[in-house]
């Protein structure tokens, strides 16, 4: 009997997901305001059935009390969250708290899955983000002259960034050294200074006049790159120049920059695999290998992508059901290769309607970008959003093999204290960019209010 | 949304805060390009990782999920009972056996007569029991019988795989072989079925656990049971060689027919003394009766003048020193003289001896290349798959992998080859049989004793060659078991 309940929860939750998909693009097609807010309240809807869902399948599985009382946890914060969130900001965008929201479940889900402990640190650090990033949009709004701080950024970003470089403070990972650890608490810093990075840039960019301007913002920029590079921290580094290229196209409008910077990338990794292939490079080299032929080296290099792509097969379109697949095999399943672990136990169509929801959230921040006519606001907002959309490229491709793997986390589901607080942080900066264009907005309807009242009482 | 606007924007006077506004918001819509291109980006790449994943799915995932390092495999077992494998003519040769207590149990009829095809079903498994277990364990019965069986919590019956092996040659080959050890594999040229792979000493599969125990202990940490010499056995070649030698010879000088050698039995050649078998003297031979006299002072006398160089590159496209195109664990032959080498390890070289080694398999690819117009066809063991009713699920196809000759090189071997056995070395033995045979014979020596393996590579039906065998028999010296005599068994066993 447990069997069939499981196996049709299976399905209904791959129909929610399908529904909850559907709604977060016809959310940008919807004629007027009230036709929004209906999407949204159903995609609230469906989040707490596909949640419910799959808790049950767990539950039932696993019988365990405690997953109860951490389901029932989830529920009071997921709606705790969104009422009160919206209540003080009521011009924020419903769309990214859905989806925040959704996104968190969905890694609280399988990390219940994978590590009930790693599930409940995450939920606890991921909790008290949403309630201390809820101060960020007042706090910046109270801040007029955000885009004067370049320096400070600039400095600041840069600063955080060695740290990992200082005895005993740093340490390293999976060839990578960028991780700082205080006590028993690890972090990687290079996950908020990309946020420092972005204000940086869209700062120094909306005050740069002169070439000479742009070229000191853009050696700065380069030196963030070079610090990356030493860490070995490629995935990241790959991130921040997409990034700056993206946002110095949106500051000059030519179209040079964006060919020419993606170009000049492509060019210094091939200058980079000449030159440091067996030095600074060489665990990069493993990764390219694995990417190239991962079978022929899959007790080695290549034995991580091939696990992730056993799994991902093996669990098929409909995936194996919660619990019964075997996402433990996948090394790091808990945090990179988390989107591998929830196509095999939840489907594959799971794990292609969450690619669309991050693309519907980065959509939803684009859309935020443009409506906004502050250059330094829709320069941040845009290189968040460029940030955001990218990482998951360069995660989810990784774990597919359709790019080779770089060692980044998959935004707010892959688990990593670090990663969820920065991810956070910045969308709660593009829920302050919307705040503005909603408040600027308010205030050209109210102007029309007033002389519509005007002309109607001469 | 924006109509409106426009409408109501018309309609209305502007002031000064207005059109300010309006002309931020135009600004706005040129400072906005560059998202919307890079959003277009974005989205397209996710578009092409979307197809990618979906293109995985359907195409790829099949055979990444069946590769033996996916362990996942091993959870289908609770719900699926392995299926069996069988041979081309039927014969079940793997089952698993359920008795009324749903105990499981993998049984081998034929104890050790498949033991090196089929392999074992645990201690991380082994030959189609590794490279077949996904199959097994997946079930592709009718779906309502499938629901039936869930719904009962009962076990589905997995699918069964054919494998390519026919019983009547495999028992042949295994009973020719009898008690010595070496290895026979059977090829069908034209298409690349392996019709028959035994190698010897043998375990029995039924009592692996006990084998294993043995391999492992001590005693018996010499034993070789387990290993499979048709695939990974490395031999000296030995005069299986010579056809190398010889169209190397062919190709490097054009007019090859009119050779002449005069054969005393022996010779020196680049410092190194050569003698012919048994101290024969072949008298005048040309490059025909060499090869079917097997003369070794006549090889090395080809053999000094060739270009080293060309000679190692045909060795290679021979496949020496590079992958096979098996699927399956086996050993890379080797061929190490260049053009670099010293001269004198030239004469040993090119009549089979020195460093060579070749398997039994690489040897079966060469002769069946002869026999099917110079074209390697990819070996392959599993014909199909079959659900437990006997519905063909899955078909293999037979592959080429790549020509290493001319058509017209092939035919001259072929006759060449068909001479050794109608007057050369092996004519005693193909004197009153039925059907024709192409092949060669061989003798390499594998220590300084003088104690010898027996080869023997060749195919039958020489005009539309049916089977080809590539057969080695350990220790000839003592056991006198020669590779041809196995050979003959097999063909007989195939045309009777």
């Amino acid at each position: 009997m447990i069997n069939i309940i499981c196996e049709l929860s299976k399905y209904f939750v791959l129909i929610f997901m399908a529904l909850y998909t559907i709604k977060c693009f016809s959310y940008f097609t919807a004629k007027d305001k009230k036709s929004r807010d209906k999407n949204l309240n159903k995609q609230i809807v469906y989040i707490f059935l596909i949640h419910f869902f799959c808790y049950m399948i767990m539950f039932l599985r696993l019988q365990q009390m405690r997953i109860l009382i951490f389901y029932a946890a989830q529920i009071f914060v997921a709606i705790l969250y969104i009422l009160i969130f919206h209540s003080i900001y009521k011009d924020a965008s419903r769309l990214i708290t859905n989806n925040i929201s959704f996104l968190l479940l969905v890694g609280y889900i399988m990390l219940t899955r994978i590590d009930f402990s790693l599930a409940v640190k995450q939920f606890a650090f991921a909790t008290a983000g949403l309630i201390v990033t809820s101060f960020i949009p007042a706090i910046l709004l109270k801040i007029k002259n955000l885009k004067n701080w370049s320096v400070f950024y600039g400095i600041a970003g840069l600063a955080l960034l060695i740290t990992v470089f200082i005895p005993g403070l740093g340490i390293s990972r999976y060839g990578s050294r960028n991780w700082i650890q205080i006590g028993s608490f690890t972090m990687q810093p290079m996950e908020f200074v990309k946020i420092l990075f972005i204000f940086f840039v869209a700062a120094g960019l909306v005050k740069a006049v002169t070439l000479k301007d742009i070229i000191v913002n853009a050696a700065i920029a380069l030196a963030f790159m070079l610090v990356l590079v030493l860490e070995r921290d490629l995935g990241a580094m790959v991130l921040f120049y997409i990034c700056y290229v993206m946002m110095v196209y949106l500051a000059t409008s030519r179209i040079i920059f964006f060919i020419g910077g993606v170009g000049l990338g492509a060019g210094a990794i091939v200058l980079g695999y000449a030159l440091f292939k067996d030095t600074l490079f060489s665990h990069v080299m493993v990764r390219v290998n694995a990417w190239l032929n991962p079978f022929q080296y899959q007790d080695s290099g290549g034995y991580q992508i091939t696990q992730s792509l056993f799994a991902i097969g093996t669990g098929g379109f409909t995936g194996s059901g919660l619990t019964e697949g075997m996402p433990y095999l996948i090394p790091v399943d808990e945090s990179d290769f988390i989107f591998s672990a929830i196509c095999e136990e939840l489907g594959v169509i799971f794990g292609l309607a969450l690619i669309l929801i991050f693309v519907s959230s980065f959509i939803a921040m684009t859309n935020i970008a443009m409506k906004c006519k502050k250059p330094f606001n829709k320069y941040v907002t845009f290189g968040i959003a460029v940030c955001y959309i990218f990482q998951v490229l360069l995660n989810i491709g990784g774990v597919t093999k359709f790019i080779p793997s770089t060692g980044v986390t998959l935004p707010l589901v892959s688990y990593g204290v670090s990663s969820v607080l920065s991810t956070l942080i910045m969308f709660s900066v593009v829920q302050y960019t919307y705040i503005i264009v909603n408040k600027e907005a308010d205030k050209v309807e109210k102007e029309k209010a007033r002389i519509r009242a005007e002309v109607a009482g001469e | 949304m924006k109509k409106k606007k426009q409408e109501s924007a018309q309609k209305l006077p502007e002031n000064e805060f207005l059109k300010k506004e309006r002309e931020k918001e135009e600004k706005n819509k040129i400072k906005n390009k560059p998202i919307i291109f890079t959003t277009y980006v974005m989205v397209f790449m996710f578009l092409g990782l979307f197809c990618y994943i979906i293109y995985f799915m359907v195409v790829d995932a099949d055979r990444v999920i069946a590769n033996s390092g996916n362990k996942r495999q091993d959870a289908f077992e609770e719900k699926i009972v392995r299926g069996n494998i069988e041979t081309s003519d039927g014969v079940v040769i793997a089952e698993t056996l359920v008795d009324s207590e749903g105990n499981e149990t993998r049984n081998y009829p034929y104890k050790d007569m498949f033991a090196h095809v089929v392999g074992y079903n645990s201690y991380g498994r082994t030959g189609l029991e590794l490279s077949m277990n996904f199959y097994m364990l997946r079930s592709n019965i009718n779906i309502f019988e499938r629901v039936k069986n869930e719904l009962r919590e009962e076990k589905n019956p997995g699918d069964n795989v054919i494998s390519t092996i026919n019983y009547e040659l495999q028992k042949a080959a295994y009973d020719a072989l009898g008690d010595n050890n070496g290895a026979v594999i059977v090829i069908e040229p034209d298409t690349g079925k392996i019709l028959a792979m035994v190698s010897k000493p043998a375990y029995d599969p039924n009592n692996i656990d006990e084998v294993w125990e043995e391999v492992h202990s001590e005693e018996g940490s010499t034993s070789t049971v387990l290993l499979n010499r048709a695939v990974q056995g490395l031999y000296a070649p030995g005069s299986t060689f010579k056809i190398l030698t010889l169209l190397e010879y062919m190709r490097e000088n054009p007019d090859y027919e009119n050779y002449s050698y005069e054969c005393t039995s022996s010779g020196v050649f680049n410092n190194v003394s050569i003698h012919c078998a048994s101290d024969r003297v072949h008298g005048v031979v040309d490059v025909a009766q060499s090869l079917a006299k097997s003369c070794n002072t006549s090889f090395v006398n080809m053999g000094v003048t060739l270009d080293m160089e060309k000679f190692n590159n045909l060795c290679e496209d021979f496949m020496y020193n590079s992958e096979l195109p098996y699927e399956g664990t086996y050993s890379r032959s080797s061929f190490v003289l260049d053009e670099n080498s010293d001269i004198s390890e030239i004469p040993q070289t090119v009549i089979g001896q020195g460093k060579t080694q070749i398997t039994p398999l690489h040897n079966a690819l060469i002769i069946s290349a002869i026999a099917n117009g110079g074209v390697v066809m990819k070996p392959y063991l599993v014909d199909s798959i079959e659900n437990a009713d006997g519905a063909v699920v899955k078909k293999y196809k037979s592959k080429s992998y790549k020509s290493i000759m001319e058509p017209s090189e092939a035919e001259i071997l072929t006759e060449y080859l068909t001479e050794v056995c109608t007057s050369g070395t092996a004519a005693d033995y193909f004197a009153n049989v039925s059907y024709s045979v192409a092949g060669k014979t061989g003798t390499a020596e594998y220590d300084n004793q003088g104690n010898c393996n027996s080869w023997f590579i060749g195919f039958s039906n020489v005009d539309d060659p049916d089977i080809a065998v590539s057969i080695v028999v350990e220790d000839y010296t003592s056991n006198r078991t020669s590779g041809v005599s196995v050979a003959k068994k097999i063909f007989d066993a195939y045309y009777n």
